[in-house]
């Protein structure tokens, strides 16, 4: 018997080695899918809003405002330049996403406590850049103006100091200033510390510790692309075991099952190999897949967890399949019932994003679904530092799903050649 | 060699086969004759143990097909009416794998799918992929994949459906070959000249049932000395039922607006005695035609239909 499964699983793989565009276009799948994913979401390269800043102030704070904007932390954000008159101009043409005009006497006015109005003008045809440009100034503005209401009597005490004609700074006025600087700190308390306050302390320059403290919340490629890739790849498999267990309707259609079955072999004996086909072609995936993955892995993955993992993945995929053309009796009725199904089976389980970004009521039924035992499995395997306990429920709940549902696909199919005498 | 008692195989209220019994001597090439829906592929995939009968036993050498289907399978090679080839494969490839199914390597497996591809003259393109083969070709490999392993019994089902003429005499040229080398045939068709060419027993079926059985001779001589006289023209059915007196030597088989089929009586003076009837009515004739007896006469007198229906 061995020789003969042998001999039928032999010839589907040379079969689908002669015709491999569907089964290649699925492997393809996970690779593009998750690198696109990983290109557009990493954030290594974010794009900059080009900033003209016409300063017609030349006071203190004009020229703070302008160096806040130029600090480290800005410059992720913005590319700052300082024009001259020709500043409409050049948004006119095109060469910035918007213009911030610092008007004159903004620094005196500000002291004094005057309103005073920074213009930004912006480029539409920038997109959202001009948008962010916006954000980011208005931001700036709310800081100065509340550290303006915040500091004003030591601001009054400074008003004359700021003229051209005043007197130098004495010791006691230097003292009072300090102190008075200290109370109104002290006095607006937990005004001052939320992170609004934080923001704009980040971007006078005040306080370059506070870099630190920001998480670094950027993903590079790869780190996307592992996270993706698992998941995607599990929907891959499915469809390899899709590929792989249609094709015993396939051969329904094309008369060659029956043929076998006329030969000195059992349905039984034929549905095993085709199951023993899928299982192999899973496997092949399986292995392009993983060597995929593990050069973008910068963690060692545990590989006896994996290939405990694999195996029951690889009888879910061929059970899963089994059962629904087992179902569905017909190759272009199961196709469309295994795409749907697969698609929902695949989302619901968290196989295209992470389960916690999912609505409530799908992160309840996610573990129903096969795909989330897969792709969690897989991708705690590449977090590192996993054993095969840890992986345990996954391989206990995929095997038994997968064996199950082969039990009851093979036991509908065989009834179903016995009918028909073939499919 | 193969027995068959009794068989029935209905499809929810559809009756395929209803109940027949026949015997497929060893060497011979027994023919099951038919038109379409006769039930004779049902009966094949029978024998072939692929069908289970709802009723009814099949005997090769006294071995039931139902009992002990693997050991009677490898004795078998069946040629199925549609072709079933891998396309992806090429011909070796499609023999390799029927023969290794039946138990064939080595050597012996290529000895076998040489000679096979020499027979159907398919070396010259045997390693090319089916798909890339024209139908005559591929209906040739579907032959060829059924004889490979030599079985003992070879279950033909209308092997030349929808082929050229050349193609078709090769095929029933290499069964005839494979007969004359002892193989035991049972093939299926619903032409009457490839069944009186090549069989040497035929059974005529038709509804699910077996109606004659016989060699040639003896199914002619059921048939009787009777000529059949088919009359065409404008004419409706009551003129012809009222224009000719039924009697010993003239029967209507079938009637219907412009066509009537009669049969006469032996004599050859049944189609005088029709003719001078019909000239003496104002019956409107475009063509009458008389045929000797035949299968075909033989069927029309057993089912008042003819075999191309």
């Amino acid at each position: 018997m061995m020789p003969t499964l042998l001999l039928m699983v032999r010839k589907d793989l040379t079969r689908k080695a002669r015709a491999p565009l569907g089964l290649l276009l699925v492997l393809a799948f996970p690779i593009m899918f998750s690198a696109i994913i990983g290109l557009a979401f990493s954030t290594s390269e974010t794009p900059r809003v080009y900033l003209l800043v016409e300063n017609l102030d030349g006071g203190i704070l004009g020229d703070a405002l302008l160096s806040a904007l130029g600090s480290e932390q800005m410059a992720q954000y913005f590319q700052v330049e300082t024009v001259g008159e020709d500043g409409l101009e050049r948004i006119r043409r095109g060469e910035g996403s918007a213009l911030l005009r610092i008007p004159g006497g903004f620094t005196e006015d500000l002291v004094k406590g005057d309103p005073t109005t920074l213009q930004l003008i912006r480029n539409p045809a920038q997109g959202i850049m001009p948008e962010i440009a916006q954000q980011l100034t208005a931001v700036l503005a709310d800081v100065l103006d509340s550290g303006s209401r915040v500091l004003r009597q030591p601001l009054d005490t400074l008003a004359p100091l700021l003229q051209k004609d005043a007197p130098d700074l004495d010791l006691a006025t230097f003292s009072n200033i300090t102190v008075a600087v200290y109370e109104s700190l002290q006095g607006a308390g937990e005004f001052l510390f939320p992170p609004v306050i934080k923001i704009s302390s980040v971007n006078l320059g005040q306080d370059a510790g506070l870099e630190d403290e920001s998480p670094d919340t950027g993903f590079n490629v790869f780190q996307v692309f592992l996270f993706v890739f698992p998941g995607v790849s599990v929907y891959a498999l499915f469809m390899v075991g899709d590929l792989a267990m249609r094709d015993i309707l396939v051969e329904g259609e094309a008369g060659t099952l029956q043929r076998q079955i006329q030969g000195p072999v059992t349905p039984g004996m034929v549905l095993r190999a085709k199951a023993a086909f899928g299982a192999s072609l899973a496997m092949i995936s399986l292995l392009i897949l993983s060597v995929i993955g593990g050069i973008a892995a910068s963690e060692p993955v545990n590989v006896p967890a994996f290939l405990l993992l694999s195996l029951a993945l690889v009888l879910a995929v061929v059970g899963t399949a089994a059962a629904i053309y087992g179902a569905t009796g017909n190759v272009k009725r199961g196709s469309v019932v295994s795409s749907v199904l697969y698609l929902l089976l695949a989302f619901a389980g968290g196989s295209f994003m992470d389960v916690n970004a999912l609505p409530g009521a799908l992160r309840l039924v996610a573990p129903f679904s096969p795909f989330y035992w897969g792709t969690q499995g897989y991708r705690r395997l590449l977090e590192g530092g996993v054993s095969i306990a840890d992986l345990l429920p996954s391989v206990a709940i995929l095997g038994t799903t997968g064996m199950l549902l082969l039990l009851l696909g093979s036991v509908s199919l065989k009834r179903r050649m016995s009918r028909r005498g073939g499919l | 060699m193969f027995q068959v008692e009794n068989l029935c195989k209905s499809y929810g209220e559809i009756l395929a086969v209803g109940g027949i019994s026949f015997q497929v001597r060893a060497g011979e090439i027994f023919g099951l004759l038919g038109p379409n829906g006769a039930g004779k592929t049902t009966t094949l995939s029978m024998l072939s143990g692929v069908l289970r009968p709802d009723s009814g036993r099949i005997l090769f050498e006294g071995i039931d097909m139902f009992v002990d289907p693997i050991r009677v399978k490898r004795q078998l090679g069946v040629v199925p009416q549609e072709i079933a080839l891998y396309e992806e494969l090429s011909a070796r490839e499609n023999l390799a794998f029927w023969g290794a199914l039946h138990g064939l390597k080595g050597a012996r497996l290529r000895q076998a799918m040489d000679h096979i591809l020499d027979r159907v003259g398919l070396a010259a393109r045997s390693k090319d992929p089916v798909k890339n083969y024209s139908g005559g070709m591929k209906r040739r490999l579907n032959l060829a994949l059924g004889l490979v392993h030599d079985p003992r019994v070879v279950l033909l089902d209308e092997p030349t459906v929808g082929i050229d003429p050349q193609a078709r005499a090769n095929i029933l040229e290499v069964i005839r070959q494979v007969a004359e080398s002892g193989t035991t045939v049972l093939y299926t068709t619903h032409y009457l000249e490839e069944a009186e060419s090549l069989c040497h027993r035929i059974a005529i079926m038709d509804q699910g049932r077996i109606l004659a059985e016989g060699t040639l001779d003896e199914l002619k001589r059921q048939a009787g000395e009777e000529e059949i006289i088919t009359i065409e023209g404008s004419f409706q059915v009551d003129a012809i039922e009222a224009g000719i007196r039924q009697g010993e030597s003239l029967r209507l088989l079938s009637v219907e607006p412009g066509r009537a089929i009669i049969s006469t009586g032996g004599s050859g003076e049944g189609a005088v005695k029709l003719l001078s009837q019909l000239f003496g009515t104002r019956i409107p004739m475009d063509r009458i035609s008389i045929r000797p007896p035949s299968l075909n006469s033989l069927f029309l007198n057993l089912t008042g239909r003819e075999l191309r229906d």
